[in-house]
């Protein structure tokens, strides 16, 4: 199966998003085995032999008389999804090594390749990018034209600003009325402090565990929710040795944007700060009930859409 | 502070290296945008204090390295008043003589300035200095001032070379020091050459007791002192002397080992271990005390165990195995101090393995029981035990006398005076006691008193007067020409406290049973002028009478029972109190338990080799092990051994003509130190102007300054080097 996923320099010579989406959607459903959902509907799937806790109104009496056995009946379940991609588009967005995807393109390629899965089985999908001047919105909508604005609206995002992923969610809770699911794209990064004497440590638990109770009050509306956390290697390695002068990427105080460190001397305290940033995140999120996962860019876009189909998705799309 | 290659000090500057390139590095750094600054601030801040101290900790380090190659190039070395003799450096003759006794061993501790090497060793350097400060062209010799030491340079030369050679080869030996003969060589070197200064250097520990009065400066020589202890007081406790001498009253093989212990420093001394050592294995230790310039002495006793006969293992040669029965190695060790050698003295000691003892019994019957001898006997030998320190021959006086010379003592029991003098066994005994052996007669219904006074005249300690019957026996009654008080019997009444024999008899019921036994008859004795001086009374009667005298006859003693040794007189053999008495009698007289006592061989003393007919080659295996073998020495008596530079116990093998070496445990023999090289005390200032008096009138060198001494610093810089290389690996590594 891996071999069919495409392999990223192939994808970054696609210039239409819209293809890229569409060939990284396809792929993970190559990939994934059919998994029916088997749930009360009108479409028959199958016969099955009952089994105690099987519902007696599904047994199947014609097939008792013909067999002498109790066969139950199975079915397809059939309901629309409605669908919101949230997309960060903050500066820390932006980052990404040379020839590599920058982690907005990324989220792009995800948010367009889960649409045009949604919107390939009529499920209305919209999209909001979170920008720090307001969050540009697209209501759900169905039909495959619908797919084209969404990755126009997707291509045309450049990475700027600070994180305001607050106003999107917030125009996402007043919104969706109805019970929809919702895929944030997003480093969860928050943006840097603009008060001088911070404790960065404190700071950044503290706007971390805001921004987790804003997703939780989403799922605790009956929405189903998905929050990709998307991170970069060099982020997650920290891999230089010289000494550096590391720069901050989204405006801040001024005359804090910069730190002169050898990265050898510090790697080891940033992995544990790191580790306990991404666990404080994991473990807040599933106990609100919110669909978490660490992703790195390093990662195969097919991949990460294909655990989504096996996993939180399962019952969401069809094939 | 001096360098002695100063162009390197120009390299100094490197230290500002790892400076410039910290500085080029910081602005020449990449710059690099990353979004989770945030968390590396976080981290940064828990880190930063420790990182900022390594890294200024690092710059420093690498800083100091750069510094230290060059000024490591460059020899630094610093310039220090020299505690050598103001005129080292005057043209002259010099003869050093260096002290290489044993107390150059001597190995102070915690002393900074001394160090912890020995004596010896600062001696070693100060001499090497002396040799550096001559001035160029100066002709030195060096010879040692310990006893019969050879000279490593015996003439004036100025070959260097040759010189620190020979110093470099010294080493400390255990003999003592010498020094008037080490000034009577330097001044025969001297005299070699005239004219011109000529001066002895004494390198050593300058103790009183190698600058005593006896040692006398040279005639126009000066002479100068070099301290190698530098004034500094040298504490030492040593084993000074060892002696050991029969315990006779613990058995014939218990020695009672008396260790003399001195203590040579201004403090008390207290709780010191002392141990006995018996032929390499610790038997008893103990604790004494010792008070400053004090000595005391610690007695042991050690019941000696005979050891079993020398067995020899292939490869390995007779002088190799332990001492034969009799022979055994004393050896007395103090807890160590500073001068380990004299913690030790060793003694020789040839104990006899059992007792011969020989029974003239002069009223042999066919019924045991009446036997003279029969009590006697059972006493002797209680039961027939292997390890019965005592060996019984009876023999009746028609079997004569025979070889006595393989007995420790004779008992003669109830004896015709007339079968003696035909037998000629008086002439024997007499003969016997002489020499050295002990005799015990005891009376006796056979005994005739006018026959028995002339015919063992040389033997009685008193001649007899005339039988005393004091009570009546059923079997005799008194008859005519005896003495009677018609009484129940006599006990015996006084004891001589101070005799050795009846130590075991002064108290409890030993005491009780001895005094409880009753006499019906014995002999009164008469006096004589003799008895005031060679006899000595051991046992009275109630009334006075003697009953057991000695009397020392030539190298032997005589003991004389006035009474029978059966219960023909007396109700003695039946008392608990006979077995112990003839047991002890038996033992005092077989003369001594150990030979007589051996003459010390000291250090560097001869000691003598006594050859046997046949004996072609000796073997003398030293303490330390090593060998000295000395081959064609037939028909020699004596071999001079001379080796004796180490102390400890030497063994002594010899081989005839067959070859094969066989150990002769009797020309064993221990060597100690001389004890005065223990006594470390510094000579008075007085004893030292003196000897330097000479000196002293021409005390100003050329330049009127004291010489200068250099002392290089490199070593220890290299040194710090190692640690700054070592330091910054760790501080690296902590990355």
């Amino acid at each position: 199966m891996t071999s069919r996923l495409l392999d990223l320099p192939s994808l970054l010579k696609l210039q239409s998003l819209t293809l890229r989406a569409r060939l990284v959607a396809e792929g993970a459903l190559q990939g994934l085995h059919r998994a029916a959902h088997h749930g009360s509907s009108v479409e028959f799937a199958e016969h099955k032999e009952y089994a105690p806790g099987d519902e007696l109104r599904h047994i199947d009496w014609r097939a008792w008389g013909r067999m002498d056995k109790y066969y139950v009946k199975r079915f397809e379940e059939e309901a629309e999804v409605r669908s919101y991609i949230v997309v960060d588009s903050s500066g820390s967005m932006g980052y990404g090594r040379q020839d590599q995807l920058t982690k907005l393109d990324f989220a792009s390629l995800i948010g367009a390749s889960l649409s045009y899965l949604l919107l390939r089985q009529h499920d209305p999908a919209g999209l909001v990018i979170a920008k720090d001047t307001g969050p540009l919105y697209i209501p759900p909508r169905g039909g495959s034209a619908h797919l084209g604005d969404l990755c126009r609206a997707l291509e045309s995002t450049e990475p700027a600003g600070r994180t305001e992923l607050d106003d999107a969610l917030h125009l996402l809770s007043e919104t969706a009325r109805r019970r929809s699911l919702i895929v944030v794209l997003s480093d969860l990064l928050p943006p840097p402090p603009l008060d001088e004497g911070v404790d960065y440590g404190d700071y950044l638990r503290r706007q971390s565990a805001l921004l987790r109770a804003k997703l939780v009050s989403l799922r605790a509306q009956k929405h189903d929710v998905i929050v990709l956390q998307i991170l970069d290697a060099d982020e997650l390695e920290l891999p230089w040795t010289s000494l550096t002068w590391f720069e901050e990427v989204e405006p801040g105080l001024a005359g804090q944007e910069r730190l002169f460190v050898d990265p050898g001397d510090v790697r080891k305290a940033y992995l544990t700060e790191l580790g306990q940033f991404l666990t404080d995140t994991r473990l807040g999120l599933r106990e609100g009930d919110v669909d978490y996962s660490l992703t790195p860019t390093s990662r195969s876009p097919e991949s990460v859409l294909l655990d989504l189909l096996r996993g939180p998705l399962r019952q969401k799309v069809r094939r | 502070m001096q360098l002695l290659s100063p162009a390197y000090a120009i390299f100094l500057l490197l230290g500002v290296l790892p400076v410039l390139i910290h500085l080029h590095g910081r602005r020449r750094a990449e710059i690099r945008k990353l979004p989770t600054l945030l968390l590396l601030k976080a981290s940064n801040r828990r880190v930063a204090q420790r990182t900022k101290f390594r890294h200024i900790l690092l710059l420093l380090l690498r800083m100091l390295l750069l510094m230290a190659i060059p000024f490591l190039l460059a020899r630094p070395f610093a310039e220090t008043d020299s505690d050598l003799p103001v005129q080292v450096s005057q043209t002259q003759r010099a003869v050093l003589i260096f002290d290489d006794s044993l107390s150059m061993m001597y190995q102070p501790a915690g002393d900074l300035k001394l160090g912890s090497t020995i004596l010896l060793e600062r001696g070693r350097k100060l001499a090497t200095r002396i040799i550096d400060a001559l001035p160029q062209g100066a002709e030195a010799a060096l010879i040692l001032g310990s006893r019969t030491a050879e000279a490593p340079v015996g003439q004036l030369t100025s070959d260097r070379t040759r010189l620190y050679s020979a110093i470099s080869a010294l080493r400390p030996s255990y003999r003592p020091s010498d020094l008037p003969s080490a000034f009577k060589r330097a001044t025969q070197i001297l005299s070699t050459q005239r004219g011109g200064l000529r001066r002895i250097y004494v390198i050593g520990d300058t103790s009183a007791h190698s600058l005593d009065g006896s040692l006398q400066p040279p005639a126009e020589t000066e002479v100068s002192l070099v301290d190698v202890r530098d004034g500094k007081s040298l504490p030492n406790c040593a084993v000074v002397d060892l002696r050991a001498e029969p315990a006779t009253s613990m058995g014939p093989r218990a020695v009672r080992v008396m260790a003399e212990l001195g203590n040579f420093g201004d403090e008390p001394r207290r709780e010191l271990q002392v141990t006995l050592l018996v032929d390499g294995q610790a038997v008893a230790k103990g604790l004494v005390d010792l008070a400053p310039r004090g000595q005391a002495i610690k007695r042991f006793i050690h019941i000696l165990q005979p050891t079993p006969s020398p067995t020899q293992s292939p490869g390995q040669t007779e002088a190799q195995v332990a001492p034969s029965a009799g022979l055994h190695h004393l050896a007395v060790r103090l807890s160590p101090d500073a001068l380990e050698a004299d913690n030790e003295r060793h003694l020789r000691v040839d104990v006899q393995a059992v007792l011969r003892v020989l029974v003239l019994d002069g009223d042999p019957r066919n019924l045991r029981r009446d036997d003279e001898a029969y009590y006697l006997e059972t006493a002797l030998r209680p039961s027939e035990r292997d390890d019965s320190p005592l060996q019984l021959s009876t023999r009746s006086l028609d079997e004569g006398l025979g070889s006595l010379s393989e007995f420790d003592a004779v008992v003669l029991l109830n004896a015709k005076a007339q079968e003696l003098s035909r037998r000629g066994i008086e002439r024997g005994l007499s003969e016997y006691v002489r020499g050295g052996g002990g005799l015990m007669i005891g009376l006796g219904d056979n005994v005739e008193v006018e026959a028995y006074n002339r015919v063992l005249a040389e033997l009685l300690p008193q001649p007899l007067a005339v039988v005393k019957t004091a009570g009546s026996l059923p079997s005799h009654p008194a008859s005519e020409g005896e003495s009677s008080t018609q009484g129940p019997g006599e006990h015996l009444g006084q004891l001589d406290r101070r005799h050795p024999l009846l130590q075991p008899f002064l108290t409890g019921r030993a005491s009780e049973s001895l005094l409880s036994a009753t006499f019906a008859r014995y002999l009164l004795l008469q006096p004589t002028p003799r008895s005031q001086g060679e006899t000595t009374v051991l046992l009275s009667f109630e009334s006075g009478a003697p009953a057991l005298v000695e009397r020392t006859v030539g190298r032997g003693r005589v003991l004389l029972f006035t009474s029978t040794l059966d219960r023909d007189w007396n109700d003695l053999p039946i008392q608990p109190a006979f077995l112990p008495l003839v047991q002890q009698v038996v033992r005092h007289l077989s003369r001594a338990p150990l030979q007589k006592a051996e003459t010390e061989t000291l250090i560097g003393q001869t000691r003598d080799i006594k050859l046997q007919a046949g004996d072609t080659r000796v073997e003398v295996t030293l303490p330390s092990g090593k060998t000295r073998l000395f081959e064609r020495l037939q028909g020699r008596k004596l071999l001079s051994f001379t080796e004796t530079r180490e102390p400890g116990f030497y063994r002594v093998a010899t081989a005839g003509d067959t070859g094969v070496l066989k150990a002769r445990p009797s020309e064993h023999f221990a060597v100690n130190l001389d004890a005065a090289e223990s006594d470390l005390q510094l000579a008075p200032a007085s004893r030292l102007a003196a000897l330097q008096r000479p000196l002293l009138q021409n005390d100003v060198s050329p330049s009127g300054k004291n010489p200068k001494r250099k002392v290089e610093l490199w070593h220890a810089l290299g040194w710090l080097l190692l640690v700054l290389l070592l330091g910054e690996a760790l501080l690296l590594r902590q990355k």
